[in-house]
């Protein structure tokens, strides 16, 4: 069945932008890539209507991801190997916050929120942010 | 526990078009069979909750029967009241009742994983009768967390966090979503919309796949259902002082004006979008995924300006990450918005929350507790504003349904 399949090993945050087609791939998603000053924006349509964005630094590493729409997205595929870090922390939090999750790390900085019918959220490393570049444009 | 295991099995192999799904053991329940007296206002408490560790956490009573039945019922308590989702789910470790468990359009078991912001909760989607104060809904699609016929999650579902599926994780018995949706998910997840991450169909406990879902097969706003005070509800919670107070009881009354005691009249109505969203002007900024919300701990938002709980000191302390800190009281003010261009300017208090829950332990109740999106000073980083419980305390809150027609407007709309 499809649902056993594994994702592939191919990632988003902290890798190569050109593991970005892996993930419209992955998420059966359509692309809209936009430049600004700094860096790259791919945004990707997602099946359930929501919206993932990628941030790709000029050196073509991905140093940011952000989501808006009415379903969380694939976030293993979205984090990549942050996304068991995602889990660790998330899982510690116990008891009900259920629309608020913010986790910060050295590395590794979420926040997610929202309700249902309307999530967002955003990770970044911080310190893979380009020069000049603030966390409040990952959006 | 009558008949079990033939009813999972037979929900299993997919054979009938209903399955049965129960849950073992539980404590806290109770059978009844006498109806509750005919009103439409219940009881709802802000206490710690089943975990002895909620805070500003809404709860209320609710009882389910298997649908047509008025003697295989059970009532529970602790079911948190939530008007930033929609439908009933209980946690299957509290559930004695065997309820039907609903299947997909090619006949196998329907099951859910539904997202929420720290984790997901997965289960398969039964019906029961759901009875609260003098209201009943009959044969409302509901969800039942964490039950044992379904423990393997497919790994979409997983791919969304940390699994909610006991009481522990979960922070309650069971939730009961009356937001301003008649459905949980609604067109997104409605044929022909089979990836829509919500709905699988189950052939068997771990053979899973995506499927669309007609909105009535939806997990459903009870409210919506019930024959009369269909149209909204309205939670009331008498005000709180600073810093806060042990428990809380206040009342949640389902109609709007159908009744001598739902009458809507010098509330401001504020439209809602389709999101269940408004928009709210802080700081100078327009947020326009902003909520009012009872499911909310807190009230949630940015400000640079204000100090963030430091992260815990030594590993092991509770930890405040995620709150604010000033080191006094701070009164702020924000105006919300909604699609009608209706707009009202609201002063709240912030304070500091590790004095706040270290000087009171005991207190459930802390009307000036808030948090943060990001704890990096001077950031505005979210486009949202949510006004969480303490947003309640002290006022009469109304939430009405989606084309619903009241006195003073037509849902989607909240008015205070």
């Amino acid at each position: 069945m499809m649902a056993l399949v594994p994702p592939f090993a191919c990632a988003a945050l902290g890798e190569p932008e050109s593991s970005v087609a892996g993930d419209v791939q992955q998420l059966k998603g359509s692309i809209k890539s936009t430049v600004r000053s700094n860096y790259r924006v791919h945004e990707i349509q997602l099946p359930s209507g929501t919206v993932l964005r990628e941030f790709a630094a000029v050196n073509g590493n991905v140093f940011a991801v952000a989501w808006s729409g009415p379903a969380i997205p694939d976030l293993r595929q979205a984090l990549g190997r942050y996304f068991d870090v995602y889990v660790k922390a998330a899982h510690e939090k116990q008891g009900g916050h259920h629309r608020h999750l913010l986790i910060e790390q050295s590395e590794f900085v979420m926040h997610s929120s929202g309700h249902m019918r309307a999530f967002s959220g955003r990770a970044y490393l911080p310190q893979a942010l380009p020069p000049g570049t603030s966390a409040g444009e990952i959006r | 526990m009558r008949g079990v295991a033939h009813m999972v099995a037979a929900g299993l192999i997919g054979v009938s078009s209903l399955s049965f799904v129960s849950c073992g053991g539980g404590g806290g329940a109770g059978v009844v069979s006498a109806p509750p007296p005919p009103t439409n206002m219940v009881s709802v408490i802000v206490d710690a909750g089943p975990n002895n560790n909620s805070v500003n956490t809404l709860f209320t009573t609710v009882t389910v029967c298997v649908p047509g039945s008025t003697t295989d019922c059970q009532t529970i308590d602790h079911i948190q009241v939530d008007t930033g989702s929609h439908g009933l789910r209980l946690l299957a470790p509290v559930l004695t009742l065997s309820l039907p468990v609903t299947t997909a359009s090619d006949g196998n078991s329907l099951v859910e994983c539904t997202q929420f912001v720290d984790g997901y909760s997965w289960g398969p989607i039964a019906l029961a009768d759901i009875q609260i104060a003098g209201e009943t809904a009959s044969s409302v699609p509901i969800q039942v967390i964490g039950s044992p016929a379904f423990t393997t999650v497919p790994a979409n579902c997983s791919a969304t966090g940390t699994a909610e599926d006991t009481v522990a994780d979960f922070g309650a018995n069971g939730i009961l979503g009356i937001g301003v949706f008649e459905q949980d998910c609604g067109s997104f997840c409605a044929p022909p919309n089979s990836a829509n991450t919500f709905y699988y169909s189950c052939a068997a406990a771990s053979v899973c796949a995506e499927t669309a879902v007609p909105l009535d097969s939806q997990v459903l706003n009870p409210i919506a259902l019930f024959p009369t005070d269909n149209d909204g509800s309205i939670l009331e919670l008498p005000s709180v002082t600073a810093p806060g107070a042990t428990t809380l009881t206040g009342s949640l009354i389902f109609g709007i004006d159908t009744q001598s005691n739902n009458a809507s009249g010098s509330e401001t109505v504020l439209g809602l979008d389709l999101s269940g969203d408004l928009t709210t002007v802080f700081n100078a900024l327009s947020l326009t995924q902003s909520f009012v919300d009872s499911g909310t701990n807190g009230i949630y938002f940015d400000d640079g300006n204000l100090t963030p709980c430091p992260p815990p000191t030594n590993p092991g302390d509770p930890s405040f990450l995620g709150f604010y800190c000033p080191a006094s009281a701070q009164t702020l003010t924000a105006t919300l918005t909604g699609n009608n261009n209706a707009s009202v300017t609201e002063m709240f208090t912030v304070d500091n929350a590790q004095t706040l829950a270290t000087g009171n332990p005991t207190f459930t109740v802390l009307p000036t507790l808030a948090g943060t999106y990001s704890t990096i000073t001077n950031s505005n980083t979210s486009n949202t504003f949510d006004w969480g419980l303490p947003f309640y305390y002290g006022r009469r809150v109304i939430t009405a349904i989606e084309n619903q027609r009241t006195a003073v407007g037509t849902g989607p709309y909240v008015a205070f």
